[in-house]
């Protein structure tokens, strides 16, 4: 154990609490954590306003508006290693969805025209206007480490936390969800895409065999894979796998398809051209980053105007 | 030359045999009572890592093999995941 005192502050961006509320399940369990670091700015545990000199910095959250950019190089001012926490901060997560709106439609969706709640204009004072992009963390300041999940399991925050005390490498794998997941992948003769809500999978069985998309194995493991392992199908929450963020050549499309064309009888291009039907579902988490977003195939504008395009055609045939 | 070194991480092993199928030179058994890969033929790999590339899980790391620079990467991504926690 090192002799230096390991501080820690913690910021939240724009993202949903996710990460920080995976420190505070971590109940009594925290008390050992404590023995060999401190925690100091953490918005769910203290109340410290100010960003106090700490050694590890961890930064959940997507860059958003001006508020979360300020939050960004207050923390990259105050602490020594600066830790990209969570899917948000990593990728842009969720929030970077947005990406292919333009303000405007945001702005009109949620408060204008909102088909749920009653209309209201947009903040104008209080509340710091919003970038014209979502970004991710590593585009505002200089990021050490990356830890990646939504949020990451406990484990790997204390684990990676731990690892620097002890000056060891953190024992974070590059397995895939599938890794931890325990259905059994065999060959079947399935021969159409099945949608989440399209009966009961058998829960012994990978969902991919069975027809359903599942994208365990194109999605890194930060999890241990509780989705697939309670009837859920994966939907990539901590991001791609490091195959598909260094290779310009695969995709998470391409990945799936790959593989579930090879366990059933569904033809590859139709899995790839389901996927990219609902692409702002299927790359939700990661298309804010260069990596998945700046991919020369990553053409989610014209998926999306093709998807629309049908959806509109649908319509129009059933009247 | 000395072979390359495959192993396996048996518990991520979902056993879908398509390590077995793409080998190129048929390394690979599959055990079809435990329902898991196994390494047959080590020295007959060429290491053209397909086995690493396709399982799902990434569960097959190869050692000892000669790593050609792929020009094609991004290396400030590259760097950039060697950085991941």
């Amino acid at each position: 154990m090192s002799a230096v005192p390991v501080t820690v502050n913690t910021e939240w961006l724009s993202d949903c609490s996710g990460c920080h509320i995976a420190i505070v399940d971590l109940h009594e369990k925290i008390l050992a954590v404590l023995d060999s670091v401190t925690i100091q700015r953490c918005p769910v545990l203290t109340d410290i306003k100010d960003y106090p000199h700490a050694t590890v910095g961890l930064v959940s959250g997507a860059i958003r508006n001006e508020h979360d950019r300020h939050a960004a190089m207050e923390m990259r001012k105050s602490c020594d290693l600066v830790i990209a926490w969570g899917s948000c901060a990593v990728f842009g997560g969720p929030a970077g969805a947005g990406n292919v709106h333009t303000r405007e439609e945001i702005a009109d969706a949620v408060y204008l025209n909102n088909k749920t709640t009653v209309s209201a204009q947009p903040p104008s004072c209080e509340v710091s206007p919003l970038e014209s992009t979502v970004s991710p963390l590593d585009k505002a300041i200089d990021v050490d480490l990356y830890l990646p999940g939504c949020p990451p399991h406990p484990a790997f925050v204390f684990d990676a936390l731990l690892a620097l005390v002890e000056g060891r490498t953190p024992k974070a794998t590059q397995e895939s969800v599938c890794g931890h997941c325990t259905r059994q992948m065999r060959k079947t003769d399935v021969d159409a895409i099945r949608s989440n809500s399209d009966g009961i999978a058998n829960a012994d069985q990978c969902f991919l065999s069975q027809g359903y998309l599942c994208m365990g194995s194109a999605t890194i493991d930060r999890c241990l894979s509780p989705c697939p392992q309670n009837g859920i199908p994966c939907t990539g929450c901590a991001g791609a796998t490091m195959q598909v963020l260094t290779e310009p050549n695969r995709d998470i499309r391409t990945e799936i398809a790959e593989r579930m064309s090879k366990l059933t009888k569904i033809p590859r291009d139709a899995i790839v051209k389901e996927i990219e039907r609902t692409s702002k579902s299927h790359y939700s988490y990661t298309m804010a980053t260069q990596m998945i977003g700046e991919k020369p195939t990553f053409l989610i504008r014209r998926w999306i105007a093709e998807a629309d395009q049908d959806y509109q055609g649908a319509k129009y045939d059933t009247q | 030359m000395n072979p390359v070194v495959i192993e396996i991480h048996e518990r991520a092993c979902r056993g879908c045999e398509l390590c077995v199928d793409i080998c190129p030179t048929k390394v690979f058994r599959f055990d079809q009572d435990a329902r898991l890969c196994k390494v047959e033929h080590a020295e007959d790999c060429i290491a053209c890592l397909s086995c690493g590339y396709i399982c799902p899980s990434h569960a097959i790391k190869h050692s000892g093999h000669h790593e050609v620079k792929n020009f094609y990467r991004d290396s400030e991504f590259c760097n950039r995941v060697g950085r991941f926690l």
